[in-house]
C-alpha cells in the first residue's frame, strides 16, 4: 500500500520537556486513520510539525514522500488542514474567509463550495464573530474541503457540530475516502473514530503506544461482564480465571473485566447456578484505557 | 480586496488608516492655523536666547521659531510628526505577525501553499504602503494650511519633510516587524520597539544641552530623519537611504528568523 504519511523517529523536545518521543508512523492512501489520544498527548504536536509549523528537533516527516520541511509549500498545496484550536479572521465574512483562503490557493471550484455550504448549512454572509462555535466550524471544514485535497487533516473535527451535522461530516468524509483520497483525524472523542476510522494510532505522553485496526481493537476490548447467580459466590472463586480483572462480588452478583475471549471465565461461571448474563459492547474506550493502564503498570 | 496577503492586511487596516489619516490632516491643518499668530509675535525668539534651554528638547534646535521652516520643525517636525509615525509604524510592524500569531489566525494562514517569506514580503510591503498614504494625508493637511495662511513655503520641501518622518516610521516599523516576526509576542515588539524609539529621539534632543553625548546622535535614526533639515534643505539622498537600510536589513533580518522558528500555537 502506498504511504501518504510516513514519519521516522519523529520527535520534538521543548527544553526538557518531550513532546513527541521517536514516533513512526505510516498513513496510506484511501485510508481514514484515527489518532487517539487525551489533551497534550502530543497530537497537534504531530499534525503541526507535518505541516511545518513547528520543526522536528529529532527524526523527519514526509508526505507524498515530500520531505515535511525542504518540500512544505508543495506538501500543503495538496493538503486540507482544520486546525484544533481554529481561528478564523472576526472581521471578515464566512464567504470572505473562504475566498481569501481559495485566493492563496488557487484552483478552488466554487460549485463545489457552494454545495459544500448547503450541504453544511453554512452561514457564509454574516462576519465570523457574529457566528457560533459550531458555525465556524463548518466554515473550517469547508475550507479543509473545498479545494478537494489529496489528503485532509483534521484536529479535532467535530467539536461544536451537533449529531446531526456530525452524520453529514462523517458522509463527507466516506466520501474522501471513497474517491481514493486520505483522512487523517486526531480524535479524543472516541466513538467517532470507532465509528470512521479504519485504522487506529494511540499517542500518549508524546509515545505511539499502538497502531491496529479499529476492528483488532474491538477484539482486544476490555469486555464489562455481570453474572447474576442463584447462590451467592466468592471472588476467590474468579481471581485465577486468565484475562478476569477487576472483580467484584456482591452477594450472588459477580461484576468483572474481561480482555479477549471470555470463554475462559464462562466455563469457570458455569460451576454455579446461572441466571442472567449482561454484557456490555465492547468500547473503544475501554481499549484505550487498557493501553494506558497497562502502560502506567509498565512504568512502575 | 481579499487576493493575496498584501491587500488583506491593508484591507484589514482601512479603518484604522482612515481614522490616523483624518487624524494627521486634522492635526497638521489645525497646527497650521495657528501660524499667524506666532509669525506676528517675535518675542517668542526670547525663550531661545537661553543657550542650554531645556525648550530645545521639545521643539530642536532652532534659531526663529516664527520662519515658517522654524514653525513647522518647531512644532510639527521635531517631536510631533515623527512620533506620530513611529506610533503607527510601530503598531502595524508588531501586529504583522505577532498579532496574527497571538490571535490564532497564523496556522490556518500558513496552512496555504505560501512560503513563510512570501507572507513577510506581503504584510512589510503593506506597512511601507500604509506609511505612505499616511504621508500623504500629512502632507494634504499641511499644504491646505500653507495655503490657508499664505505661508511663504515650498509644498515640495514640505512633501520632503513629511517623507522623511514617513522613512523614519518605515526604518522603526521594521524593527518592530522584526521584533514580532522574531518572538511572535506583540506587546513585547510594541514596548521594546517604542522604548528604542524614544531613546533614540532623546538622543536627538538632548545633544544640542549635553555634549557628553554629542557623538551618540549618530546612532540615532533620528539623525537621519532630522539632522538634515529637510524642510530647509529638501531630502538628503545619504540621511534617507540610511533610514531605508535599516528598514531593509531589519526586514531581510525578520524573513532569517521568521523562516527558522516554530509558530506559537
Amino acid at each position: 500500500m502506498d504511504a501518504v504519511v510516513v514519519t521516522s523517529n519523529l520527535s520534538k523536545s521543548y527544553g526538557s520537556h518531550e513532546a513527541l518521543k521517536q514516533v513512526n508512523l505510516e498513513v496510506y492512501k484511501g485510508e481514514i486513520f484515527g489518532y487517539l489520544g487525551p489533551n497534550g498527548s502530543g497530537k497537534s504536536t504531530t499534525i503541526r510539525t507535518l505541516l511545518d509549523f513547528i520543526r522536528p528537533t529529532g527524526g523527519s516527516a514526509s508526505i507524498f514522500g515530500l520531505d515535511s520541511r525542504q518540500d512544505s509549500r508543495a506538501i500543503r498545496t495538496r493538503v486540507g488542514y482544520l486546525p484544533g484550536d481554529m481561528v478564523l479572521y472576526e472581521r471578515l465574512t464566512g464567504g470572505q474567509v473562504l475566498a481569501y483562503s481559495a485566493a492563496l490557493r488557487g484552483g478552488v471550484d466554487w460549485a463545489y463550495v457552494d454545495q459544500l455550504r448547503d450541504r453544511l448549512g453554512a452561514e457564509l454572509s454574516r462576519p465570523v464573530k457574529a457566528l457560533s462555535r459550531g458555525n465556524r466550524q463548518k466554515i473550517g471544514l469547508i475550507q479543509a474541503f473545498m479545494h478537494r485535497p489529496e489528503l485532509i487533516i483534521m484536529d479535532e473535527p467535530s467539536s461544536g457540530l451537533d449529531p446531526l451535522l456530525q452524520q453529514e461530516f462523517h458522509e463527507m468524509v466516506e466520501e474522501v475516502k471513497a474517491d481514493g483520497r486520505t483522512v487523517f483525524i486526531s480524535s479524543h472523542v472516541l466513538p467517532e473514530v470507532e465509528r470512521l476510522c479504519d485504522r487506529v494510532g494511540i499517542i500518549r505522553r508524546g509515545q505511539l503506544v499502538t497502531v491496529e485496526d479499529v476492528t483488532t481493537l474491538r477484539e482486544r476490548a476490555l469486555h464489562r461482564i455481570e453474572f447474576h447467580f442463584g447462590t451467592p459466590v466468592s471472588a476467590t472463586d474468579f481471581e485465577d480465571v486468565p484475562g478476569v480483572q477487576d472483580i467484584e462480588v456482591k452477594s450472588s452478583v459477580l461484576t468483572c473485566t474481561v480482555m479477549g475471549s471470555p470463554d475462559a471465565l464462562v466455563k469457570a461461571a458455569a460451576r454455579f447456578e446461572v441466571i442472567k448474563v449482561k454484557t456490555q459492547e465492547p468500547h473503544l474506550e475501554k481499549v484505550f484505557l487498557s493501553y494506558y493502564g497497562y502502560e502506567d503498570t509498565d512504568a512502575e | 480586496m481579499l487576493n493575496n496577503v498584501f491587500l488583506k492586511t491593508l484591507w484589514d487596516q482601512r479603518h484604522s488608516l482612515m481614522w490616523w489619516g483624518i487624524g494627521m490632516v486634522a492635526i497638521s491643518l489645525v497646527t497650521m492655523l495657528f501660524y499667524p499668530s506666532v509669525s506676528n509675535a517675535p518675542e517668542l525668539n526670547d525663550i531661545l536666547s537661553d543657550e542650554n534651554s531645556l525648550m530645545k528638547a521639545f521643539i530642536g534646535d532652532i534659531e526663529d521659531l516664527t520662519s515658517p521652516e522654524g514653525f513647522m520643525n518647531s512644532q510639527l517636525f521635531f517631536l510631533l510628526l515623527p512620533m506620530l509615525f513611529l506610533g503607527f509604524a510601530v503598531t502595524q510592524g508588531s501586529s504583522t505577525i505577532a498579532g496574527e500569531e497571538e490571535k490564532g489566525t497564523l496556522d490556518l494562514l500558513m496552512s496555504s501553499p505560501i512560503s513563510r517569506r512570501l507572507v513577510l514580503v506581503h504584510k512589510w510591503a503593506a506597512m511601507l504602503a500604509a506609511i505612505i498614504a499616511l504621508v500623504a494625508a500629512t502632507w494634504i493637511g499641511l499644504a491646505v494650511g500653507v495655503v490657508a495662511v499664505d505661508m511663504d513655503i515650498s509644498l515640495l520641501k514640505v512633501a520632503a519633510a513629511t517623507l522623511s518622518a514617513g522613512f523614519l516610521g518605515m526604518a522603526f516599523g521594521s524593527f518592530a516587524l522584526a521584533l514580532g516576526a522574531t518572538t511572535g509576542r506583540r506587546v513585547f515588539s510594541i514596548a521594546i520597539a517604542s522604548v528604542v524609539g524614544v531613546t533614540a529621539y532623546l538622543i536627538i534632543a538632548l545633544t544640542p544641552a549635553v555634549d557628553a553625548i554629542e557623538p551618540a546622535r549618530y546612532i540615532s535614526p533620528f539623525h537621519y530623519y532630522s539632522g538634515s533639515d529637510p524642510i530647509t534643505n529638501g531630502l538628503h539622498l545619504g540621511h534617507v537611504s540610511v533610514l531605508l537600510l535599516i528598514a531593509t536589513l531589519l526586514y531581510a533580518l525578520a524573513t532569517v528568523t521568521f523562516e527558522r522558528r516554530d509558530l506559537g500555537v
